[in-house]
């Protein structure tokens, strides 16, 4: 059995990632890209755990985790859309207000 | 001329740093951390269908888990009204224009201000944003 530690680090690294990319990037899309990575760090952390307890549970919260994962981009990707219509562009330091 | 991929630093310098030191961060504390003897699953343990039975708070799974139908039924709402939302968001009217209320953020009834139409514009002070 693999250490758990590895599947932590590993976790631990797409975290980052994701940090990263919310971090230096303008791109909207990039945005939902990586906050998605974020959310599937926290999916590894959830399964490693569950095959390491021997327990159901965090392999079933991962699945509602998804699920909201999909629920999250499919109104992010609705926000964007907006923004594009109206900027006519997806950096998201161009809309500064909650008006235009 | 040919030319290579550059690694971009300046404003990305900083974020980066940020995102690797805490990577350094959680790697030490997970390295460090001890988490017990390991229980792991049963060879041929029913895993999928324990799954199964815990999201519909059957107890019918060979494996331990906990039950998720209340979670099960709020994910099932806000999958609902992430749909609507989404649908919503991204319509268009028949013309083919798009939603004003929730697409231009009132630009449409400021436009029609500007233009006249309304009796009240010529005293009415500006009141939508620039950008």
């Amino acid at each position: 059995m693999v250490p758990v530690q590895w599947y932590l680090l590993l976790a631990a690294a797409v975290f980052c990632i994701g940090l990263f990319g919310i971090l230096t990037r303008k791109n909207a899309l990039l945005f939902l890209m990586s906050v998605e990575l974020m959310l599937n760090a926290a999916n590894i952390n959830l399964v490693a755990f569950s095959a390491y307890w021997g327990n159901v549970t965090g392999q079933t919260f991962s699945l509602f985790t998804m699920a909201l994962a999909a629920a999250e981009v499919a109104v992010g990707i609705g926000i964007i859309l907006v923004l594009y219509r109206n900027f006519e562009d997806v950096d998201v330091t161009a809309a500064t207000e909650m008006r235009w | 001329m040919t030319t290579k991929p550059e690694l971009r630093t300046g404003a990305n310098l900083l974020p980066g740093l940020v995102a690797v030191a805490l990577f350094v961060v959680m790697a030490a504390a997970i390295l460090r951390a001890s988490f017990g003897d390991p229980q792991g699953f049963a060879a041929d343990a029913p895993i999928t269908a324990s799954i199964g039975y815990a999201m519909f708070n059957l107890d019918m799974g060979a494996v331990p888990g906990e039950s998720f139908l209340v979670a099960f039924e709020i994910i099932d709402a806000v999958l609902v009204a992430a749909l609507v939302a989404a649908v919503m968001l991204a319509r268009r009217e028949e013309s083919g224009d798009m939603v004003a209320l929730l697409a231009d953020g009132g630009r449409e009834v400021r436009d029609r201000l500007r233009e006249g139409d309304d009796p009240h514009s010529s005293d009415a002070p500006e009141q939508g944003g620039e950008r």
